[in-house]
């Protein structure tokens, strides 16, 4: 494979990072720490349990880069040959965070530089990341509207249900995940998921543009079911939308998030404690009582009563699908080419 | 005198022109999944989107909403423009001030304030169902027709402002010459005012035309994620799939296809209606 040549490399680079270089140079300093995050709530919910009680207080001046996570996946990979980047850490989808990892962009993390990566869920341990939150893109649905919960994955093509089911255009890779299981493919059967995805045009599925468009169509009745992940559906119950949430008998797509310390990064040190902040039980409590996300660490305990709405069972846990992240990347271009096509040509 | 222009010029050459150029390599590379993109030199990019009927269907839907876009502003603006040029009042002024003022807010809240209006549970639907014309809410948001009713909000006043500063410089005694002659007034408008308001008119339509084509944030949030024009998914390449190079390409066809429409547009209709 011919891969791009340096000299186009550090051009792409110099173009997509351009935004961000200049003021990072300008504002770097050894105790500066550039997080690449999401904004809106969640970079709020950062500032307030990681930030200020973590890292202020041992000397750190974090600085957010508020981005889509594509962008930042793009800045990950096309920066990498640079030998400063523009972030310290970066916040990704599983996903997202798979791609950066395997062009090696990503510094190596265990218990020598992160010593809370020893308190870390098994089943969700990785090399090159660690695990913010997680929680299951579940079938989330009106309670007062659709009396009995949706067990089976079959429902989301019940024609009883037309014009009633929304999904949000932001997770097309979990849609057509769903799509390829519910019309009897696996999770890599891209014929499946087409198949499943023309069903759901069929029943006049209602496309949304946003997460909260997502929520807001539930709350005003225009949608009576979703895939979302079930953390939403908690945090959109606490407002008082009647929802509820299942792991279907065939199970559900996983929804985790992680951080990883780029390997140019300027201040890896700075990185390395973002990394053990984010995993203490402190800001993993809040990421759970505010987000509605499970903790990623043993130690994060959470109220039963907190567990009881976001966890899952035992037997739910075994049933969450384990997506294989080479195929998502390999294929997510064309996974998008086909949703469009299906649903909006 | 010449050398004046050198660094306004060097400025756009480093601002646009660079860019354009990286942007035009892009193009012509292949995609990646790992490594964003390949070098190669291939037009392969170019002959997908424009042989694929999805993207020409995009691509037609950008231009009958620019196009529908343009008329409905010409039309709506040809009669405030007139009236704003030909004022004498001190209300000019405020007046010209007041047209410019939906152009100081961002056209992503003008758009957030035109999801308020045309949402189902915004103020026409609730109107219409308080005062009981309506029982169930009517789907006006994510429709064809919201994206041209807000698209045509947005453009309105430059079409008003370019206008009205054409039809000022118009000296009012040559209709007044037309009218004394015996011409209708719909005579004087389409022989005498149309005509000398040619300029004016050309370089709001192109404005207009050039700003809808390439219109990103109200087809996006007022048309919803299935109405699909070329500027949100030029963007979606770049921003949900890293798609560069098919992005690129997909940029440089929208961009073609703005020159030639607006160039030929210019030509025709200046030929119809000075003969130059």
């Amino acid at each position: 494979m011919t891969t791009i040549s340096r000299r186009a490399f550090l051009a792409s680079a110099a173009a997509a990072s351009a935004s961000t270089l200049f003021p990072t140079s300008l504002l770097a300093a050894s105790k500066d720490l550039v997080v690449g995050t999401w904004g809106g709530t969640f970079g709020d919910l950062l500032k307030e349990n990681v930030d200020k009680p973590i890292l202020t207080p041992a000397g750190y001046n974090v600085l957010q880069e508020i981005s889509g996570p594509v962008p930042r996946r793009t800045k990950l990979i096309s920066e990498r040959l640079q030998r400063k980047g523009s972030m310290d850490a970066a916040l990704l989808a599983d996903f997202d965070m798979h791609a950066a990892a395997k062009v090696g962009a990503l510094y190596e993390l265990d218990t020598s530089n992160v010593p809370n990566t020893a308190n870390i869920l098994p089943f969700l341990k990785k090399k090159n990341s660690v695990p913010l939150i997680y929680s299951a893109h579940a079938i989330v649905y009106r309670k007062d509207l659709i009396k009995t919960p949706p067990a089976s994955i079959a429902e989301l093509w019940n024609p009883k249900y037309k014009g009633k089911i929304g999904l949000s255009d932001f997770l097309y890779t979990t849609n057509m995940a769903y799509a390829a299981v519910g019309n009897g493919g696996k999770l890599t059967d891209m014929d499946a998921a087409k198949k499943g995805v023309e069903a759901w045009k069929e029943l006049d599925v209602k496309l949304l543009p946003s997460t909260e468009a997502v929520g807001n169509a539930l709350a005003s009745g225009d949608i009576w079911m979703t895939i979302i992940s079930a953390a939403r559906g908690y945090s959109w119950n606490k407002k008082g939308t009647d929802l509820g949430w299942v792991v279907s008998e065939e199970g559900a797509f996983p929804a985790v998030y992680e951080a990883a310390v780029p390997k140019n990064a300027r201040n890896p040190e700075a990185g390395f404690a973002y990394m053990n902040a984010l995993l203490t039980p402190s800001a993993q409590k809040a990421f759970a009582e505010r987000l509605g996300y499970l903790p990623t660490v043993s130690n994060g305990s959470i109220s039963p009563e907190l567990e009881k709405q976001i966890g899952f069972t035992e037997a739910e846990q075994n049933r969450l699908w384990i997506p294989d992240l080479d195929f998502i990347m390999e294929n997510q271009s064309s996974m998008l080419d086909t949703w469009n096509r299906v649903l909006k040509g | 005198m010449a050398k004046l222009v050198f660094p306004a010029n060097f400025l756009v050459l480093i601002l646009l022109g660079v860019p354009m150029l990286l942007m035009a390599r892009y193009s012509l590379n292949e995609y990646d999944p790992l490594y964003l993109m390949k070098e190669a030199f291939t037009f392969e990019n170019y002959a997908r989107a424009v042989v694929d009927t999805y993207y020409q269907k995009i691509l037609l839907t950008t231009i009958v909403v620019a196009l529908s876009c343009t008329v409905l502003t010409t039309l709506l603006a040809y009669g405030p423009a007139y009236w704003l040029a030909r004022m004498e009042s001190s209300w000019k002024s405020k007046l010209t001030i007041l047209t410019m003022f939906p152009l100081l807010v961002g056209g992503v809240v003008r758009s957030a304030g035109y999801i308020a209006l045309l949402s189902t549970d915004g103020l026409i639907n609730a109107s219409l169902q308080g005062l009981g014309i309506i029982s169930k809410p009517l789907q006006l948001l994510y429709t064809p027709g919201a994206v041209i009713f807000a698209t045509v909000g947005i453009v309105l006043p430059y079409m008003i402002l370019t206008l009205a500063s054409v039809i000022e410089s118009i000296p009012r005694q040559v209709e007044d010459a037309g009218a004394n002659l015996g011409a209708h007034p719909a005579t004087v408008f389409y022989r005498i005012l149309l005509p000398l308001s040619l300029p004016g008119l050309l370089a709001g339509a192109s404005l207009v035309f050039i700003l809808c084509m390439n219109a990103y944030a109200t087809p996006l949030l007022i048309g919803g994620p299935q109405f699909q024009m070329m500027a949100p998914v030029v963007y979606e390449q770049f921003a949900r799939t890293s798609n560069w190079p098919f992005g690129a390409a997909l940029a440089f066809i929208l961009l073609i296809f703005t020159i030639v429409l607006t160039t030929a547009g210019s030509y025709m209709i200046s030929k119809k209606y000075t003969g130059d």
